[in-house]
């Protein structure tokens, strides 16, 4: 008998129709899947599971009785766990102390917690010291702590929201296993993911879901990851491109380049960076004698684990925070310390990694959103001429292909992909332009405007442009980069060139092990 | 079956008036109804109180003029607030804002203005008026730029400063106080000299309407001009809506926080400089008494729009004239009048929960 019934679920927010009387049977004992797009409803159905949201017509059924949580609370008694995309522990508390938070009686056994992690430490290797703080700890291992909460109360289902994203290949491996063990201990896991490489490795079955509704139910053993992903997007993405291989990435094999990638011969620099430091308002180091030069007409990847300095240097670049020492030259220019405008002058465009709190106002429209840092090219006197602004930014949709039904709606309105479009017309319009910085470019897009960016990135460079790319994307790096530098700690701990990218020797320069 | 679908009959209404002219004209009709209830509930005669407050409001043309002329400072008030809002910062210091315009400007008329010619003994004061109040809110914009001190605690804190400020200055002789002729001078400043007074409009006809009516139709105007159609107004909003994306497209966010608080507190200082020129002509302790939080609320009725604010001000304007006469005429206390402006006010922001409502995800 499964483990959990849902039948019919459906729910809306508004007029938006989240999920579409979805029916699915989840067995005891299997890890099982839920692959899809962004907004494909994978995160409301988990939340209708984990009990944060009710269904608007449906029912579901746990171990055989009615199921229908009216809070996480609920859901939790009934023995479903979830790991959220985002922790929810105190940092300056201990691993024991996090753990007891939530279930602590009038009493404190911090010795039982601690019997009950040597425990899951001996079945499923999820191994922690209990008197670390989680501030001292990496996300992969603030992970396993979230883990460990679950499993604590000895659960029946275990869902996983986006658990891979933040994490570093080794740590994938380690989460990967642990799925397998729960799964072999009678329990279910459901997976959230939209990494096809992660499906084909743990799970029994995959479910893909597409607007809202299921398009199909496979079980892995000797399923066809090529028409996965046909289902997951709608449509056959350019089969030889770089984003399916990206996407695909079966095996830890080096995708296929595709035949635009290749090292041209990269010129002059444009970017030279040397021993940058930043250290952050607590004192702590953050970039530590970072020295980097990118070149005229090349793709520079940054890889790395997410907090190693990335955010920082993107920051810096983008004239958002000071440096504490060091130097930023640009073509020639000076643009240490400078304030945004002075490094836009230099000819730098950004593509920063947060979209939503940097690149663009969403309240604003799309035309007021393109020409925001030329507030004033369209104005008599200090007072604005829509029309002309108008009509400039339809060119520049056309141009890069950002689909809006009229530029004066709202950037809100527009889907992720279009808003990156959005964000990168406006960056690769910039007069002068010599250097683009592209932090975590494709983050939360799907995959066709995960096609676009990189094809507007690929011209960029094609245009003699000097192209950083920051991204936690192993598989994004090696598909676009002509070369590749790994930071670790705020330094940059190694470089490959492209023919030599190899994910292994990546992952361990990324975790700080090895150095080439 | 007659039962009508609700949400069909609102559907429908919202083509024929726009919800944000529907709502304070609801609210406001459900406000004076609750009002009346009140003026029945004190035992007076809602017949007598309704002919007082109608003739304090409009029953003639000094009365109008005098409605008007209040309705003048709220105003410029109301235009400082949405013109503060729209960089998203809101400034609730109207009061301090207009005791320092009103402080100045007595100074100014009193020391030197009254003298000068072609009409600067009155520009000259409310210029100096206006200075104080941009000085007082820009002040608020400082410490918000420099140190993100919250602008509706420093701009409160800063009118309990002004308030006692012009208190001391109309107490001391070495300052504003008029000499002690006899025992029963109060503490108040001279009366401004004649030359300083804002001009009349209809000086026939006994209005007392004066030219602050074009000063205040000039800076709506101006105040929808930049906030609707400029570059400084979308630049404003910007900076308000999302600051780190604003500096990142090369615009000074600290310089739009403070300019916003000094054109916003400008405005009011000018409000308060118009109150003394105009009607009152000398200073006293209380000059104020409620006409920076009154200016606040039509900024907050007015949902941001100049004309909003214009029709506000008016409503507002007119409501206190009548009330004054209410309580003279048909002693019924003014508070009813204040009670129903805060009615008004609450139903309003709670049909905002109705009409801002959207879609959640």
């Amino acid at each position: 008998m499964a483990l959990l019934e849902l039948s019919g679920l459906t729910k809306r927010f508004g007029a938006f129709t989240a999920l579409d009387d979805i029916s699915l049977l989840i067995e005891r004992g299997e890890v099982h899947c839920l692959l899809g797009e962004n907004g494909a409803g994978k995160s409301t159905l988990c939340n209708l599971v984990f009990g944060v949201h009710r269904p608007d017509a449906g029912t579901m059924t746990l171990g055989g009785e009615p199921f229908d949580p009216r809070g996480p609370a609920e859901a939790l008694q009934r023995g479903v766990v979830m790991v959220h995309q985002h922790f929810s522990l105190v940092p300056n508390m201990t691993v024991a102390e996090n753990l007891m938070l939530g279930r602590a009686s009038a009493v404190l056994k911090p010795q039982d917690i601690i019997v009950r992690m040597e425990q899951l430490a001996a079945e499923y290797g999820l191994e922690i010291d209990p008197e670390a703080r989680i501030d001292e700890l990496s996300v992969g291992e603030r992970q396993r702590v979230e883990i460990i909460k679950c499993l604590l109360g000895d659960p029946q289902l275990l869902v996983l929201d986006e658990p891979t994203a933040v994490l570093q290949p080794d740590e994938i491996d380690a989460l990967l296993a642990i799925c397998r063990q729960v799964a072999l201990r009678g329990k279910s896991v459901i997976l959230v993911t939209h990494k096809l490489g992660e499906i084909s490795r743990v799970a029994d079955r995959t479910t893909v879901l597409r607007q809202g509704r299921i398009i199909e139910t496979v079980a892995m053993e000797g399923a066809d990851i090529r028409s996965l992903v046909r289902s997951m997007v709608g449509r056959d993405v350019q089969s030889a491109g770089s984003v399916l291989a990206a996407a695909v990435d079966i095996e830890g094999k080096t995708p296929a380049k595709s035949s635009s990638v290749g090292p041209t011969s990269p010129g002059e620099a444009v970017l030279q960076i040397s021993d940058l430091v930043y250290r952050d308002p607590h004192g702590v180091p953050r970039l530590d004698g970072l020295s980097l030069t990118v070149g005229t007409g090349e793709i520079v990847g940054i890889a790395g684990v997410e907090g190693n300095g990335q955010s920082e240097l993107g920051l810096i670049l983008a004239g958002l925070a000071a440096p504490s020492a060091g130097a930023i030259v640009v073509g020639g220019t000076q643009v240490t310390g400078c304030t945004p405008q002075e490094i836009t002058d230099a000819g730098v465009g950004i593509v920063p990694e947060d979209r939503h709190a940097v690149a663009c106002i969403k309240e604003l429209s799309v035309a007021e959103n393109l020409y925001l840092g030329a507030i004033g090219k369209f104005s008599r006197f200090g007072l604005l001429d829509k029309s002309a602004r108008r009509k400039a930014a339809e060119t520049m949709m056309r141009d890069f292909d950002v689909r809006a039904s009229s530029p004066d709606v709202s950037m809100a309105s527009l889907s992720g992909g279009n808003q990156q479009k959005a964000v990168l017309a406006r960056e690769l319009s910039l007069d002068p332009l010599v250097f683009l910085l592209a932090a975590q470019p494709t983050r939360g897009l799907d995959v066709g405007a995960i096609e676009a960016v990189y094809n507007r990135i690929r011209a960029a460079r094609d245009d003699g442009l000097g192209v950083l790319l920051i991204s936690s994307e192993l598989e994004e790096l090696m598909a676009v980069s002509d070369r590749i530098a790994v930071i670790y700690r705020g330094k940059l701990v190694g470089e490959l060139a492209a023919g030599s990218f190899s994910r292994e020797a990546i992952g361990a320069m990324m975790s700080g092990h090895a150095h080439v | 079956m007659v039962m009508k679908n609700p949400k069909l009959a609102q559907g429908t209404r919202r083509k024929l008036v726009p919800l944000q002219v529907l709502v304070p004209v609801v609210s406001t009709v459900i406000a004076l109804g609750i009002g009346l209830l009140i003026i029945a509930a004190t035992g007076a005669s809602v017949v007598e109180a309704i002919e007082a407050f109608w003739d304090g409001m409009a029953g003639s043309d000094f009365n109008i003029g005098a409605s008007i002329n209040r309705a003048i400072s709220l105003a410029l008030v109301g235009l400082g607030f949405i013109f503060a809002s729209r960089a998203n910062l809101t400034n609730v210091g109207g009061e301090g804002q207009i005791a320092m315009g009103g402080m100045f400007a007595t100074a100014a008329a009193l020391h030197g203005a009254g003298g000068l010619p072609l009409g600067l003994a009155f520009i000259v004061p409310l210029a100096v008026g206006t200075v104080a109040g941009a000085v007082w809110g820009g002040l608020a914009g400082f410490l918000k730029a420099a140190r993100g001190t919250n602008e509706v605690i420093s701009t409160l804190l800063l009118s309990f400063i002004a308030l006692p400020l012009v208190y001391w200055s109309v107490e001391s002789f070495h300052l504003l106080r008029k000499p002690i002729s006899d025992v029963s001078s109060l503490p108040e400043s001279a009366e401004i000299p004649d030359s300083t007074k804002l001009p009349l409009l209809f000086p026939d006809n006994g209005s007392p309407l004066h030219i602050g009516l074009l000063i205040a139709a000039i800076a709506v105007v101006v105040v929808w001009l930049v906030l609707k159609h400029s570059t400084l107004g979308l630049r404003l909003r910007a900076v308000g809506l999302n600051a780190t994306a604003s500096r990142r497209a090369g615009m000074r966010t600290s310089f739009y926080v403070i300019l916003a608080m000094t054109v916003s507190g400008g405005l009011g200082g000018l409000g308060g400089a118009i109150m003394i020129l105009g009607q009152q002509f000398y200073l006293t302790s209380d000059f104020s008494s409620g006409y920076g939080f009154d200016g606040l609320v039509v900024g907050l009725l007015s949902r941001g729009s100049a004309v909003g604010v214009v029709i506000g001000a008016l409503l507002f304007g007119f409501l206190r004239s009548g009330s004054i006469n209410m309580e003279i005429s048909a002693h019924v206390p003014s508070a009813v009048v204040l009670i129903c402006q805060g009615l008004i006010v609450i139903v309003i922001a709670a049909s905002a929960l109705l009409t801002n409502r959207t879609v959640t995800r």
